[in-house]
């Protein structure tokens, strides 16, 4: 029964790209071509980085599979929370649950398929990335073919493994916890658990482990190298199996392949096994909906009402509570919480000494700020016009244009992305120390780029909108989500280049080399704005176009 | 009034409404008819905004849907074929949303919203959030988001799917009342008796054309089945003779 419902999936799949059209196609295969050139990037950053690590003297292959066994050790890691984030929605309440849990097929295979399907959609972004860091091992260490067939071979089932944790947490939270109260709850309490756990790893300084001077004795530092990282972990396994391919031990690799296979196929018939006993229940429960007697609707309707004022006022009203009422987002605001305490840590602890480092290291921050404003971005803002799902007839219907609802998406996002960059551009200056010319420039920067992130998020997501998906992160992960990013890249990128040059005076200045061209300044002042307008102007407008034209 | 010129709309090579031309008059109760696949969800979605017509116009309250687009939904109340609301709002909520949206007088919903809800046996419900309702109470709360801001043109596409018997018998009179009231009626249905009782007139689409429209004694004419019933006519139009041979299998 469940190589039924695979093949079903495979017939849908093949449906979707029989049925597209010429322009579809075009436009697929030049976003493709646009993934394949980032996967390109990474590789050659990787390949860089393997590089000049193999050629430290003595210890070079040590640190490369060091890095190997933390980057995969990082792919588990993330595996793991996106399946955690993803399996409620699939296992629970997914569109066709209704159709296959009538259908006389087990619930154990129903839970197979869609755990399948939820392994898929956590991994096959994060198991991307993972190709061109093998690619770079195999040019830094001149491996053949062979190898890449090696890691291929192993990687489906440390995949399935790392999503693994999320399908069987969110399993046993459902039959557990059946009241969606209480479910809502476990959710808020894993969400801070999760932002807790970053945290501790975060400020037990895991970077004073590679940094050699962090260490007392030289023999310390190897055996740290040559000590396995995380050893019952599959990401550990998996290094080992890279390894044993790279040095040409194939038993050894066959060893360690077997242990994943083996280990990926023990934990999913004890997640079947246990879904037979609990999936119904859970899912059941599920299907009750929140049922939470809120004060009556004509006692708070008066006081609301008063705030009302018109079709913008009730699209924002409207935002707000659908936010807050989903727990699965409004929880990741202390994600976000966390993140923020961390990256200030990090800047915190960066060695910096001089003046002029930290006032340098105050103005690439809008980079890096600026790049955790788009990721925060690609989570609220871009899945925002999506989100609407089936309910947009609501609005598509109501007497109101496509960019009033574009213009309130971006109110409501605009205000919360606002905050964080002036958190972080704030205090960033002041740990920082920076002067005031860097500190000015860097904060009004940060701020232009997260209206101008939001303005993208909004006008890509509606250029690309997906009102039938189940799942956000099927949103996240879409094309639309990768032009998006890749976007919000080019953009941040574009925003440091054009505003390095009156930096660059500035910095002579302060070492008195040369005084300010003037014309080089207004040059780069009228390019920023420029970038500004396209950034704002040309997403915005497609997107408005394209859902105006948009049919379901 | 509803006004369709040369209504069309091709998805690729198939014409799922070809060449539609019709007129409902205000205070008429029109029943759309057809087969699944006829063009029916189609031509509602073209009038209430919701697809873009390939070729003609729609003119809804006297306002053409392509250029006056605003006040031509301002006019519509809609009842979708399937009724997905917000589901993290409560029932109160989703109707002074909508009735906020198309610009409805505060002061009026205040009383409107729980009379509606009242009439509508949702009062009990109208604190949950919508994710809890039944579809047939999802249902209740589209009609009364619609009967909120007063539009003069309905447009219902299968209104009466889900509804229990007396809410079916409420949402009848309803629309008998705003019909006398002089508000336009559009409805699709396949519950032929309801088309047979609530319409004065009748249009039957087959592959995204007309066949037949009129009264029911026009129709009986047209389809030369004079003192036939809706269904009769209905099947001898759209090849329901063939059932004798199909159900032989059975």
């Amino acid at each position: 029964m469940l190589f039924l419902l695979l093949r079903r999936r495979l017939r849908c799949a093949y449906n979707a790209v029989r049925v597209q059209t010429r322009w579809e196609r075009g436009r697929n295969l030049a976003f493709g071509a646009a993934g394949l050139g980032l996967l390109g990037a990474l590789h050659l950053g990787f390949h860089r980085l393997l590089a000049y690590l193999a050629g430290v003297e003595l210890i070079g292959p040590l640190l490369m599979w060091k890095l190997t066994a933390m980057m995969l050790l990082m792919t588990l890691a993330m595996v793991a929370i996106s399946s955690l984030l993803t399996s409620l929605t699939t296992l629970y309440y997914s569109y066709d649950l209704k159709f296959l849990m009538k259908a006389p097929v087990a619930a154990r295979t129903v839970f197979l398929d869609k755990s399948l399907e939820s392994a898929f959609f956590a991994s096959w972004m994060i198991g991307l990335i993972l190709v061109p860091y093998v690619l770079a091992v195999m040019r830094v260490d001149r491996l053949g073919p062979a190898f890449f067939a090696a890691f291929l071979a192993t990687l489906p089932p440390f995949l399935l493994l790392a999503a693994s944790a999320g399908i069987g947490f969110t399993l046993v939270l459902l039959y557990l916890f059946p009241s969606s109260r209480t479910r809502d709850a476990v959710w808020v309490l894993s969400s801070l658990s999760l932002t807790v756990v970053y945290g501790l790893v975060r400020f037990a300084q895991p970077e004073r482990l590679i940094r050699p001077d962090a260490l007392k004795v030289v023999a310390q530092y190897l055996s740290f190298l040559q000590a396995p990282t995380a050893p019952y972990l599959p990401s550990w396994w998996m290094t080992r199996a890279l390894r044993s391919a790279a040095g040409g031990h194939w038993a050894a690799w066959g060893k360690d392949a077997a242990l994943l296979w083996g280990a990926a196929a023990a934990v999913y018939a004890g997640l079947v096994a246990l879904a037979g006993a609990t999936y119904f229940a859970g899912y059941s429960g599920a299907q009750e909906g929140a049922l939470r007697r809120r004060a009556h609707a004509f006692r708070l309707l008066p006081e609301r009402f008063a705030a009302g004022r018109g079709p913008g006022a009730a699209l924002l009203w409207k935002e707000r509570l659908t936010f807050f009422r989903d727990v699965k987002h409004w929880s990741q605001i202390v994600l976000i919480v966390g993140l923020v305490f961390v990256y200030l840590f990090s800047i915190r602890r960066l060695p910096l000494e001089s003046p002029d480092l930290r006032s340098l290291i105050s103005f690439l921050n809008v980079g890096a700020a600026g790049f955790v404003i788009a990721a925060l971005g690609l989570r609220f803002t871009f899945p925002s016009i999506s989100l609407e799902g089936r309910s947009w007839w609501v609005l598509k219907a109501a007497p109101l244009g496509v960019r009033e609802v574009m213009r309130q998406k971006f109110v409501f996002s605009a205000a919360p992305t606002l905050a964080v960059a002036l958190t972080l551009g704030l205090a960033t200056n002041a740990i920082l120390g920076a002067d005031a010319f860097t500190a000015r420039v860097s904060l009004v920067a940060l701020l232009t780029l997260a209206l101008g992130v939001c303005a993208m998020g909004i006008g890509l997501g509606a250029l690309f909108p997906r009102f039938t998906v189940e799942n956000i992160h099927q949103i996240e992960s879409s094309l639309g989500g990768f032009v998006y990013m890749a976007a919000c890249l080019f953009y941040i990128g574009a925003t440091i280049a054009i505003l390095s040059w009156p930096m660059q005076m500035h910095f002579q200045e302060r070492f008195g080399k040369a005084a300010w061209d003037w014309r080089v300044a207004g040059c780069s002042g009228a390019g920023w704005l420029v970038l500004n307008a396209v950034a704002f102007v040309v997403p915005w407008t497609l997107g408005r176009r394209a859902l105006e034209r948009h049919e379901e | 009034m509803i006004e369709l010129e040369g209504l069309t709309k091709r998805f690729g090579p198939h014409a799922a409404v070809d060449g539609l031309t019709l007129r409902v008059e205000a205070g008429e109760i029109f029943g759309f008819l057809g087969p699944n696949g006829a063009g029916k969800t189609t031509t509602v979605k073209m009038i209430t905004g919701l697809l873009k017509p390939t070729a003609g116009t729609v003119r809804v309250a006297g306002f053409d849907a392509a250029t006056q687009t605003l006040q031509a939904k301002r006019a519509i109340g809609l009842v979708p074929d399937e009724p997905f609301v917000y589901p993290k709002l409560t029932g109160a909520e989703y109707l002074r949303f909508v009735g906020e949206l198309y610009g409805a007088d505060l002061g009026e919903m205040r009383r409107r919203i729980p009379e509606l809800l009242e009439m509508f046996e949702l009062t009990p419900w109208g604190g949950e959030l919508v994710e809890s309702y039944s579809h047939g109470m999802r249902q209740k709360l589209v009609l009364a988001g619609i009967l909120l801001h007063d539009p003069k043109v309905l447009v219902l596409d299968e209104p009466m799917v889900g509804l229990d018997p007396k809410s079916g018998r409420l949402v009848k009179d309803i629309f008998l009342r705003l019909a006398a009231r002089g508000t336009t009626i559009f409805m699709c249905t396949h519950v032929l008796e309801i088309a047979e009782k609530l319409c004065g007139r009748i249009g039957i689409m087959i592959a995204g054309r007309m066949v037949a429209c009129g009264t029911l004694a026009e129709l009986q004419a047209q389809s030369r089945r004079e003192g036939s019933d809706l269904e009769g006519i209905f099947l001898s139009l759209t090849g329901g003779a063939e059932y004798a041979s199909l159900l032989r299998y059975l």
